[in-house]
């Protein structure tokens, strides 16, 4: 299923939940669905499904001395031009080495510099 | 064909165009559903079989892509049946947004606590120490070195930096 088609499946509650992890990068389930102004259980419901859906990260972890979730977008939410200067992709790409001082980096960083300026 | 929402990302197709190279790209391009054998794709893509082959090996190499062997009855022979995994990609290119930050975090350092001087006739760039062996002289084009400044390398340098930062959630590093 692709990102667009589970997406078309969400309430509104669900999408807002989507929304929320995607803007603040990552958030503690107990400050989720007070974010959310919704009950611990419906949060929990809500972050449950988006996991299952594959739209979100989730890990056990202990906040404030308390278990609960971190919950984090998932990779394909990522900007990846941020790989790019100009047309160039990041030369490391296929690299064993990431080698900081190569010509290609150079190049790349040229790329950079002119696309900025 | 799958995965065709990625395969819409332009930085997506480059990365793997980077990767098979110009003759495996209609195989990385064309993802089927489910499995298939390299003799399929060579017969619909009209390619060489090596050609196939070396792509799915590369894609196999960066976890794009997996197969089993499966032996024939009648004739013996082993036929392997692949099955893209491209659900990778983004894992894979969060990676390298990571060695990406790393790398320019790397080269920021050098950049300001060095010199460089021009050749502006060749277009290359030589630190303060390379240049003064040559006597400030370009060696492909004898033209005078001249200093450089790289304020706007670096300006560009640190923008992107936190830009990845952003993106990867990662704190500044303590220096």
């Amino acid at each position: 299923m692709s990102v667009g088609e589970a997406e078309a499946q969400l309430s509104e509650d669900e999408l807002a939940g989507l929304e929320l992890v995607r803007e603040s990068g990552g958030i503690h389930q107990s400050d989720f669905w007070k974010e959310l102004d919704i009950t611990s259980r419906k949060g929990s419901r809500i972050a449950e499904r988006l996991f299952s859906l594959d739209l979100i990260e989730r890990e056990e972890t202990v906040y404030n001395g308390h278990n609960t979730y971190y919950l984090e977008p998932t990779a394909r939410d990522l900007d990846f031009s941020k790989l790019m200067a100009g047309d160039m992709l990041s030369p490391f790409i296929g690299e064993e080495e990431v080698n900081a001082n190569s010509n290609a980096f150079s190049q790349w960083l040229m790329n950079l510099a002119y696309e900025e300026y | 064909m799958a995965f065709e929402g990625l395969l819409n990302d332009p930085v997506i197709q480059k990365y793997l165009h980077e990767l098979v190279g110009p003759t495996g790209m209609p195989v990385a391009a064309a993802p089927p559903d489910g499995e298939v054998t390299d003799e399929e794709l060579a017969e619909e893509l009209g390619l060489e079989l090596n050609d196939v082959r070396r792509a799915l090996f590369i894609l196999y190499e960066n976890d794009l892509a997996s197969y089993r062997r499966v032996r024939d009855e009648d004739s013996g022979w082993l036929t392997y049946l692949w099955t893209f995994h491209y659900e990778n990609i983004p894992e894979n290119l969060e990676e390298e947004m990571y060695r990406l930050l790393d790398a320019l975090d790397e080269r920021l350092e050098y950049e300001r606590t060095h010199e460089f001087y021009l050749s502006e006739p060749a277009g290359i760039r030589f630190e303060f120490s390379e240049a003064m062996e040559l006597g400030f002289q370009c060696p492909e084009t004898g033209a005078p070195l001249e200093p450089m400044e790289n304020d706007d390398m670096v300006g560009a340098m640190e923008r992107r930096i936190e830009e990845l930062r952003d993106e990867l959630n990662v704190e500044a590093k303590a220096n």
